[in-house]
């Protein structure tokens, strides 16, 4: 074999030059790593539905005005049933007098209890027969059946003519079941220790022309007594005023978002010409400005909030989310500042500034090119964290009652109206709570996503 | 605890940016790629569940450690041993000067602790105090005090006591906002406006056991009004002696009541101990009556009461149903007093055109109000001024006079309105202030009126809430246009309402002046024929409804829950309430 035969001239390659796959920005590379973390991702969706459903959420067809009051379903929780029967009219009711028979004590229990009419919604009328000797009455209704322990319920009022033996009671009557129990009352109006009780199942109502008003029939034309009709549908139920609680998380969501993002973007942008400036500049220029910042860092949040309203002259039923914003922007911009400064600090000193410097780069030039970029991420990771810290902020501003102004609703302010009755109706608190709870969630893990995309040491350790 | 959670989110900000910036080096890595191998979505749910275990954890060792420390302050609510019972006080007293006092809760323990020439017993009957007995006739009125009535450093409670009392409170200097109560007295008026000496007041003590007071004009009710608490006496050598200090705590309060103050914490307690130098102590069946809270959180005082820590705890709508649910035996309560929307009348202001204030009367529907949104038992539709309960000449004076019917009528009230607008020469109306409490209960009314403004009239309401003390002051200033406002009763009389709108009462806080209704006032001040003053009530009545001077909101009534061992507790509308004077224990 020739050994010359062994060695072949290799062919060029002309391949090694080409880049077999696109080059990734910074960008993109950003985004892919993004969206290969299915926590941030989620987040991020539900961050954008909840844009959705704050800007496009008050226009669908089922969702109703925020501060309309329905009063004939107050606190319904979602789901509750909406049959409603047409009826007349209320008109007051004279009620039942009799001749009051005389006689002495001891006293005894109304032979019996009956029901004037249906009860409704709109009324319960009672009446009894007349006790011997009494001198009033005292009605009691109760959820449930006063015996074993004679639970007579809540007292609701005494009749203290003996002639009369009825009683109308229209107070906040629910379609349900209820005992009224009636007492005789002895001279010196004592209560007798004996009791009637009458058990009665109210029905849901509406007039014809409550019905039309509210949009649930055409016209009253349409409508006969005894109908039924579905009253308007409150998809997450109502709260103490009878308002939809969709309506009010949407309209809330408006207050705390636009809080939640345009205080952190102020005073982050504030932050980043303060932080850049004292970095860049550096020496004694950068200490007076720092030692300032240190200086903002130490004046008290909620005391700066009320000094603003009073400035401002923000009185009672004035919103108060201007001076909230002002005193934000003006007290959370060091913590960008000491951020943007640290970053540009340490860039100054790299290598490749230097280059720059050497080949003539003039200083605008160096901080557009070189050292915004580069800041970019950490910036943007700030923001993303600033957000929920402020939606919280202006959700417990309100809570105390120092943001909005009634009856614009935010979620803070819901849950200080919804806790109120926690142990009732508990969806008046949960809901806005949940709502709260969610949304900091998720721009917090949107952050963290963030945080791993775009900080460009992360990726040499995956 | 909430400021220094809440204060600085600029704190939170700068903590998330420092792990920012030392990203390089992960802090989670460790604990990714411990469970790696469970997946992102089953490890976000495994860190949920921890995290609500740790919380459930640290809630229960909370609970645990408040049971530790908070367990030994109070013991039962209701002790037969010590004959104590256990209270929560709404809010404190800022002061017990009774020449000064002006609010119920001053009112309350100074109706335990002091004694007026008469009071009200457990039926609500005028009966003797420090005064044994009493003429009231013409324009001169004479009490005899009783030998035995006693301060509580043991000297006896004198005539010269009451004079002093009365003019402490009609000085100029002492500025009190009761001094009205007074004027019935001869020179009253003029005292307390400065153009006479105190010297000048027509009450003179004849003898140590023998008050006679000269009245202005004769006046049927007189001896119902000294039982209210700025007619109180006090001992000048303890006034002066305490040198500014009368009634700032519980040693700078001289006694001659039912009870003495043991032990006054500012802001934390209240302790109230039979006093043995009053006259009637046998009467006293309670030993001590403490309160040991001093919170206005219906909330909080339903659940010490559910924990057996208080005796007595008042319940709101919210509170009501759980209340049903524990089946326990509810009480009802009318307090007398009348809550309405008051309009402000200075010319300045929209609200004095009457035909806004006509078509702002017929929206409101007080039935929806009280069904729909108070919900709470014993609150009644206001239809008048006038509450119920008030006497007439024979029997009740709204069942001898009605209220004039009141019906909602939207299409007059749009007629109304666009005179209104005419007149005014305002299309739209700019927004109105509302002036309203800061309280739940006023929230949610606010709320709804504005609701029921804007809907059913158009109107744009801006609601200002205030405090108490605030709201009186923007309210005796005029900054508002509509203000939630209510009136209690001082005195058993219809004149305690009949007045509340005469041009000249410093309460008629909106500046409603109408010569018809003075008159009306005057008649009723000082005639002596009940069926006149009666008519003279009727006539305020129709004014206040015809002019729609205010709008009847409801009569407010309360529902409590009692310790069933408790007996004896008197409510009442007019005079000390919740009287607990009469109360006792029963064994069980």
């Amino acid at each position: 074999m020739n050994a010359a035969l062994s060695f072949r001239p290799i062919v060029a390659e002309r391949d090694v030059e080409v880049i077999s796959r696109p080059s990734l920005s910074y960008w993109r590379d950003a985004w892919i790593r993004l969206k290969a973390n299915r926590r941030a991702l989620v987040s991020l969706y539900i961050v954008i539905a909840l844009g959705l459903f704050t800007v496009v959420g008050p226009w669908l067809p089922f969702v109703p005005n925020h501060s309309a009051q329905d009063l004939d379903q107050i606190s319904s929780p979602p789901g509750a049933d909406r049959t409603a029967t047409i009826v007349e009219p209320y008109v007051p009711w004279s009620g039942v007098t009799v001749n009051a028979p005389g006689g002495q004590a001891p006293l005894e229990a109304p032979a019996s209890v009956s029901l004037a009419g249906e009860a409704t919604t709109q009324a319960v009328r009672i009446f009894w027969d007349p006790v011997r000797g009494a001198h009033g009455y005292r009605i009691y209704r109760n959820i449930a059946h006063p015996a074993p322990d004679d639970a007579l319920g809540m007292p609701l009022a005494d009749v203290l003519v003996p002639s009369r033996v009825s009683f109308e009671d229209r107070l906040d009557i629910k379609p349900q079941e209820y005992f009224y129990s009636v007492v005789p009352l002895d001279r010196n109006g004592r209560e007798a220790p004996v009791y009637a009780t009458l058990d009665v199942s109210a029905i849901r109502v509406i007039t014809a022309e409550e019905a039309v008003k509210r949009g649930l029939a055409g016209s009253t034309a349409d409508l006969a007594i005894g109908d039924q009709v579905e009253l308007k549908l409150h998809v997450l139920g109502t709260d103490y005023l009878g308002r939809d609680m969709l309506a009010r998380l949407m309209h809330g969501a408006r207050v705390s978002l636009f809080i939640g993002i345009v205080a952190p973007f102020l005073f982050i942008l504030v932050g980043i010409l303060y932080g850049s400036a004292a970095g860049f500049v550096g020496g004694r220029v950068d200490q007076v400005l720092m030692r300032f910042a240190d200086f903002v860092v130490a004046l008290p949040f909620l005391l700066f909030m009320i000094l603003f309203r009073i400035l401002f002259k923000i009185e009672g039923g004035d919103s108060g989310i201007a001076p909230m914003l002002i005193a934000m922007v003006i007290l959370s911009w060091p913590a960008a500042a000491r951020l943007v400064r640290g970053q540009i600090l340490q860039i100054r000193e790299e290598g490749y500034i230097s280059a720059s410097r050497l080949l003539g780069a003039k200083t605008p030039y160096l901080v557009l090119r070189h050292m915004i970029p580069n800041t970019m991420g950490v910036i943007l990771v700030t923001i993303t964290f600033a957000v929920p810290s402020a939606i919280f902020t202006e959700a417990f501003l309100s809570f105390i009652g120092m943001g909005v102004a009634p009856p614009t609703p935010s979620w803070g302010s819901m849950c200080n109206e919804g806790i109120k009755t926690m142990l009732t109706y508990p969806h008046e608190l949960i809901f806005p709570a949940l709502f709260i709870s969610i949304t900091v969630l998720a721009f917090n893990l949107l952050g963290d996503g963030l945080r791993d995309a775009l900080d460009a040491r992360m990726r040499s350790q995956e | 605890m909430t400021t220094s959670s809440s204060d600085n989110p600029g704190a939170r900000g700068r903590a998330v940016a420092g792990a920012a910036s030392v990203a390089g080096v992960p802090t989670g890595q460790g604990s990714r790629s411990g469970i790696a191998w469970l997946g992102e979505g089953s490890q976000l749910f495994i860190l949920s569940v921890l995290g609500i275990g740790a919380f459930v954890l640290l809630m229960m060792l909370l609970s645990f450690v408040s049971e530790l420390f908070g367990g030994g302050g109070a013991g039962e609510a209701v002790d037969p041993g010590t004959g104590t019972i256990t209270l929560a006080l709404s809010t404190e007293p800022p002061q017990l000067d009774s020449t000064r006092a002006t609010d119920m809760v001053s009112g309350q323990i100074l109706g335990h602790v002091m004694e007026g020439l008469v009071r009200y017993d457990e039926f609500d009957r005028i009966v003797p105090g420090v005064a044994e007995r009493w003429e009231v006739g013409g324009s001169e009125a004479v009490f005899h005090l009783r030998d035995d009535s006693r301060w509580s450093d043991g000297t006896p409670v004198t005539a010269h006591d009451f004079v002093f009392a009365w003019r402490k409170a009609v000085e100029p200097a002492t500025a009190s906002q009761y001094a009205f109560i007074l004027y019935p007295i001869k020179n009253a008026r003029a005292v307390n406006n400065g153009e006479l000496p105190v010297t000048a007041l027509g009450a003179t003590a004849v003898d140590e056991l023998t008050l006679e007071v000269r009245l202005e004009r004769p006046i049927g009710y007189f001896d119902k009004l000294v039982a209210f608490p700025t007619y109180y006496p006090i001992k000048q050598a303890f006034y002066e002696g305490r040198d500014g200090r009368y009634g700032a705590d519980a040693v700078d309060l001289l006694y001659n009541g039912p009870f003495v103050i043991e032990r006054w914490v500012h802001g934390a307690q209240l302790r109230m101990s039979r006093n043995d130098e009053y006259w009637d102590h046998e009467r006293i069946r309670l030993n001590t009556i403490d309160y040991a809270y001093i919170t206005s959180d219906v909330n909080a005082t339903l659940n010490l009461y559910k924990d057996g820590k208080v005796a007595v705890a008042g319940l709101d709508a919210e509170t009501l149903h759980d209340a049903l649910e524990q089946r326990w035996k509810l009480e009802r309560f009318n307090d007398g007093s009348v809550f309405f929307i008051e309009f402000n009348h200075r010319p300045s202001r929209l609200t004095s055109n009457r035909n806004l204030r006509k078509a702002i009367q017929f929206v409101l529907d007080p039935a929806e109000l009280v069904y729909k949104v108070i919900k709470l038992p014993g609150n009644t539709p206001g239809e008048s001024l006038f509450p119920v309960w008030l006497k007439g000449v024979n029997g009740y004076f709204r069942q001898e006079y009605p209220a004039p019917e009141h019906r909602v009528d939207l299409a007059r009230a749009h007629d109304y309105l666009e005179r209104a607008k005419q007149e005014l020469g305002l299309d739209p109306l700019p927004p109105l202030i509302f002036l309203s409490g800061d309280n739940p209960a006023a929230n949610k009314q606010s709320e709804y009126f504005q609701e029921v403004f804007a809907s059913r009239l158009g109107i744009e309401v801006k609601i200002d809430r205030q405090i108490f003390k605030q709201r009186l002051a923007k309210m005796t200033s005029g900054d508002f246009d509509m203000v939630l406002a209510g009136w209690g009763p001082d005195y058993a009389d219809p004149l305690t309402f009949g007045d509340l709108f005469a041009s000249w009462n410093k309460n008629n806080r909106g500046e409603y002046a109408n010569s018809v209704l003075d008159g009306w006032v005057e008649v009723a001040q000082s005639s002596l024929v009940p069926e006149e003053r009666m008519r003279a009530f009727d006539e305020i009545q129709k004014i206040i409804y015809d002019d729609a001077v205010i709008l009847p909101n409801y009569e407010r009534g309360s529902v409590f829950v009692r310790n069933p061992r408790l007996e004896g507790v008197v409510r009442r509308a007019v005079g000390t309430d919740p009287d607990y004077t009469n109360a006792y224990i029963v064994d069980g």
